[in-house]
């Protein structure tokens, strides 16, 4: 679909520097704390310090009651709802500061305004609140029987929803001669990117106008949903996200604090910002990733698999927060389980339920991690009784070449893809047989060698049909462009989706380039800003790439449309024989040409020029652009490595680690290798690492950097990389969503090491982080129980 | 109040700062310069790293009061270096930054790492990088622009 890249190409399949390099690396970059405002004055909160209490009573300081505000001060404020469209979903709602009751330890309960942090934080210890604690809820499984208390009184249940996939697995059952079941847990963790949330809140008395500039992934959805709970026009927000240092999903939410800070601006007209620190971040916004598998897989004698029967349970925190809803995660175990594997049966049973922990929010993987995880030991458990590697029971299970696209048990359409290929390649760049023998010969050192594997399929960019069909409140639809070839021939692009370091400053450019033969110097990415953006529901979910990329490219087309009826004119030729490139509009064949720069100047400046029938609408346009098929791509990579486990500590190192990735057309192969490093990084955090403990009073345990711990440079292996570029048939260019994927497989392709280097002790990790403390308890148990 | 006066980037500054007022927001919200980023304020992260008298140190724990007499140099402050400029380079070819949050007190780090231990080898870089944490890239492209530069200071050195 591609033609190979050029030495000197600029456009689709260049790995083109960043554009957005260079500011960022003086300095300049343009954070939300950055921002200057005449008489700003700072926020801190007064927050739940229990995880279930009764509010009793919330007492301002004496003097101070023009600058503590709790709910009651918030007149015509609305609660944050969001209600999944799935039948038996119930529903909470947040109070942007704590009514009556408080549900997780982090929740706000009033607001303290001053001149500068330090003095509202001196102030929000000057707040009294008097709280009654009500039993609490701190573990999902307790959280689901039938006399735990309840996160929500009304409630009959802790559960936001119940969904299975049913299926009849009597056949299976009578038909397997391997049946494997094992219990899978993945520990709560926090996305901790570097800056944490950020707002500032302004009033414009001239447009009456709420300009809320926030660290967010989704500038228009959250002005949406500013606007809806302050129940005031949309036309009188406006939502900036500016640079945004890092987001992973955390910054995929409306947040409270948003409301509370707009209502203030609104109310008082002075300038107001918050900066969450990171102990309210670790302390109060520990919010994903924590599962519980109980699954069964059966399979025939030489491993292949007939049945996947599980119970999931996703622990969905206190409340459901828009725009993803408590279910996204569990509606998203339950369709994409069996990974990329062939299975005659499936049934899947999953509950989100509701604890008081912080609100979930999907986490970059979403629910892949978990179910990576969950599937991937499953499947190195049968293989270990079928007595067969680990990747020749892969290669007898995942859907066959021949057989894309596919549709498969949960009715995913694979949209492209080789994924036998895919193994055989990671199998291959291991070396598998080396490691073999070297573990045969044991280690000087007295560790245990080990090699695992894990792969995996994902689904991203997926839109209307998807998301409507796991009830989430926000459903994407077709996005939009904004492109002006502006009087000196530069490129104005304006998208609605955001950048914040995915590179779309540069990546969407060479786009441009692809299409106009605009040098990507010359284009300028406007995003961030509802003012002046397209509405979008913003960047998540893998989407930016294909989406954005597809509807510059449909801007971009238009324009080309145009500036050929120009310079045909100009050119007297027909439009029919231009080509753009280099930046010109040139007749094919011939020398005869001119410049986007004298056709943009042209049609804004001699307009006498033009002919008469020529299009009014001129060099600008908005065009919007759909994926042939919204049931997105399927990018899929085999994540492969080789540890050391040390028993005497519990530690693991990794030896060596392979990623064998497919992403389509790579848009830029270098910001691709770099969203495919980043994921890593988190996915080993999450496989050794990270880890938010709440003791049974759901007090999170971890609250500085030096007790949550992320992975340092130290932590991280040199990493071999490859790529298969097949193209997805439904995309503007056959590019495929790959910003999640590196953070997916690492949890079970080193679990699955793990386990390869400590079998025949009777060992078996089902839970992640790997901590040397989890690890050595497994030693300890395999050694009593022997 | 105390009055403090301090170099910053060379600028002789003489300022009333509260006792409990910490160096980075003294820089930011007073000083305007904007370029050192905060990411948790207790010493870890390493975002918030500048120069204090030509050594790293963690702007988010030090006074601003304990910088009396002292030389700052922040981010700003390092535009012409020649050292910084050949780091810069190396970062925007070896993709060594995303979201760009981490990065001013990476270079700074990276850059003391390049002219204190010029024979550092990768693992040793790693090591002394382990004060920065960043959540973007997997520091494998900063781990590579820095050995990029070492390798090309070396070579244009003659080799020593
Ligand atoms: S902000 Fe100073 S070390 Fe993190
Ligand atoms: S580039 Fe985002 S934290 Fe390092």
């Amino acid at each position: 679909m591609t033609a190979p890249v050029e030495a000197g190409a600029k456009g689709v399949g260049a790995s083109l520097p960043r554009k957005e390099d260079d500011r960022l690396m003086r300095g300049r970059g343009e954070y939300v704390a950055n921002r200057r405002v005449v008489g700003l004055q700072e926020v801190a909160f007064v927050r739940s310090p229990m995880a279930h209490a009764r509010v009793l009573a919330v007492r301002k300081p004496e003097g101070a009651e023009q600058q503590v505000f709790v709910l009651a001060d918030l007149d015509g404020v609305k609660p944050i709802r969001a209600v999944c469209g799935l039948p038996g979903f119930r529903v909470s709602e947040l109070q942007v500061l704590a009514g009556d009751i408080v549900r997780y330890v982090g929740e706000p309960i009033a607001m303290c305004v001053a001149a500068t942090r330090a003095e509202a934080e001196d102030l929000a210890e000057l707040v009294e609140v008097d709280l009654e604690p009500l039993p609490v809820v701190a573990d999902m499984l307790a959280a689901l029987t039938p006399d735990s208390p309840k996160v929500h009184a009304h409630w009959d249940r802790n559960a936001f929803l119940e969904s299975m996939v049913d299926d009849d697995l009597s056949t299976v059952k009578r038909d397997a001669a391997i049946v494997v079941r094992r219990t899978v847990r993945t520990a709560r963790q926090c996305m901790a990117p570097i800056e944490g949330r950020a707002v500032v809140a302004e009033y414009d008395r001239r447009l009456d106008q709420l300009v809320v500039h926030s660290a967010t992934q989704m500038p228009h959805i959250n002005r949406t949903g500013i606007a809806e709970c302050l129940g005031i026009d949309q036309a009188s927000v406006r939502v900036v996200a500016p640079d945004v240092g890092g987001g992973f999903g955390y910054k995929g939410i409306l947040l409270a604090e948003e409301i509370c800070l707009g209502w203030y601006a609104r109310r008082t007209g002075r300038p107001v910002r918050w900066l969450e620190d990171r102990y309210e971040h670790l302390s109060g916004n520990a919010n994903c990733r924590e599962h519980h598998y109980d699954i069964t897989g059966y399979a025939d004698a030489s491993g292949r698999l007939l049945g996947i029967d599980c119970e999931a349970v996703v622990d969905a925190g206190a409340y459901s927060l828009y725009p993803f809803s408590a279910c996204l995660e569990s509606a998203q175990v339950s369709s994409i389980l069996p990974g990329p594997y062939v299975m005659d049966r499936y049934r899947c049973h999953t509950y989100a339920a509701a604890t008081n922990k912080p609100p979930i929010l999907p986490y970059r993987g979403v629910a892949r991690t978990g179910v990576c995880f969950a599937m991937e030991l499953v499947l190195d458990a049968i293989a270990r009784e079928a007595g067969r590697e680990p990747w020749e029971v892969r290669m007898a299970n995942v859907v066959p070449s021949d057989a894309m696209p596919y549709t498969n048990i949960t009715n995913k359409y694979f949209d492209s893809g080789d994924y036998p290929e895919c193994l055989r390649r990671t199998v291959a760049a291991l070396d598998v047989p080396a490691w073999r023998a070297r573990q045969t010969r044991g280690e000087p050192d007295g560790r245990r060698v080990g090699i695992g594997l894990a792969i995996f399929c994902e689904q991203a960019a997926h839109g209307t049909s998807v998301y409507h069909g796991w009830g989430i409140p926000m459903v994407p639809g077709h996005e939009q462009c904004f492109a002006r070839l502006s009087p000196d021939g530069a490129l104005e692009l304006r998208i609605g989706t955001h950048s914040h370091g995915q590179g779309m400053e540069t990546t969407l450019a060479q786009v441009a380039n692809e299409v106009l033969g605009i040098d990507p110097a010359r284009v300028r990415l406007i995003h961030g800003d509802t003012a002046l953006t397209p509405y979008s529901t913003g960047t998540w979910g893998s989407r930016s790439m294909v989406m954005s990329g597809g509807a510059v490219a449909a801007a971009c087309t238009v324009i080309a449309e145009r500036v050929k009826a120009i310079a045909a004119h100009l050119l007297e030729a027909a439009p029919a024989d231009l080509e753009l490139a280099d930046g010109d509009v040139r007749v094919t064949g011939t020398d005869h040409s001119m410049t986007l720069q004298e056709v943009a100047h042209a049609w804004y400046r001699q307009p006498q020029r033009m002919p008469p029938d020529i299009d009014p609408a001129g060099l600008e346009t908005t065009a919007g652009y759909k994926a042939v098929r919204d049931t997105g791509t399927f990018s899929y990579a085999c994540h492969a490595c080789a540890v050391a486990v040390d028993t005497e500590l519990g530690t693991v190192e990794i030896l060596d680690y392979v990623i064998v990735e497919d992403g389509g057309t790579l848009v830029n192969p270098m910001i691709v290798d770099g969203q495919v490093y980043g994921g890593l990084a988190q996915g080993i955090g999450s496989a050794l690492f990270e880890e938010m403990p709440f003791n049974a009073d759901a007090q999170p345990l971890a609250s500085t950097l030096a007790d949550y711990m992320l992975p340092g440079a130290t932590e991280m292996p040199t990493v071999r990389m490859e790529h298969m570029t097949i193209p997805s048939p439904i995309t503007r260019f056959g590019q495929k969503g790959i910003g999640e994927g590196g953070a997916v497989a690492p949890p079970a392709a080193i679990a699955n090491a793990v386990n390869d280097a400590l079998h025949d002790l009777g060992v078996e990790i089902t839970e992640c982080p790997i901590t040397p403390r989890r690890l050595l308890a497994a030693l300890a148990e395999a050694k009593a129980g022997r | 109040m105390t009055r403090i006066a301090l170099k910053v980037n060379g600028q002789a500054v003489d300022r009333d700062v509260a006792p409990r007022r910490n160096l980075v927001d003294f820089l930011r919200d007073e000083l305007n310069l904007t370029g050192t980023n905060v990411g948790c304020e207790h010493g870890v992260c390493g975002a918030c790293t500048l120069e204090i008298d030509g050594a790293p140190a963690r702007s988010c724990i030090a006074f601003a009061v304990a910088c009396d007499g002292a030389s700052v140099r922040t981010i700003e402050g390092f535009d012409d270096d020649p050292v910084m400029i050949e780091l810069r380079a190396a970062f925007n070819r070896e993709h060594a930054l995303q979201c760009g949050y981490c990065t001013p007190g990476m270079l700074v780090t990276a850059r003391d790492i390049v002219t204190r231990l010029p024979d550092a080898d990768e693992a040793r870089i790693r090591e002394e990088l382990s004060g920065n944490l960043c959540r973007c890239t997997g520091y494998v492209g900063i781990v590579r622009a820095i050995v990029s530069v070492m390798a090309a200071r070396k070579s244009s050195s003659g080799g020593r």
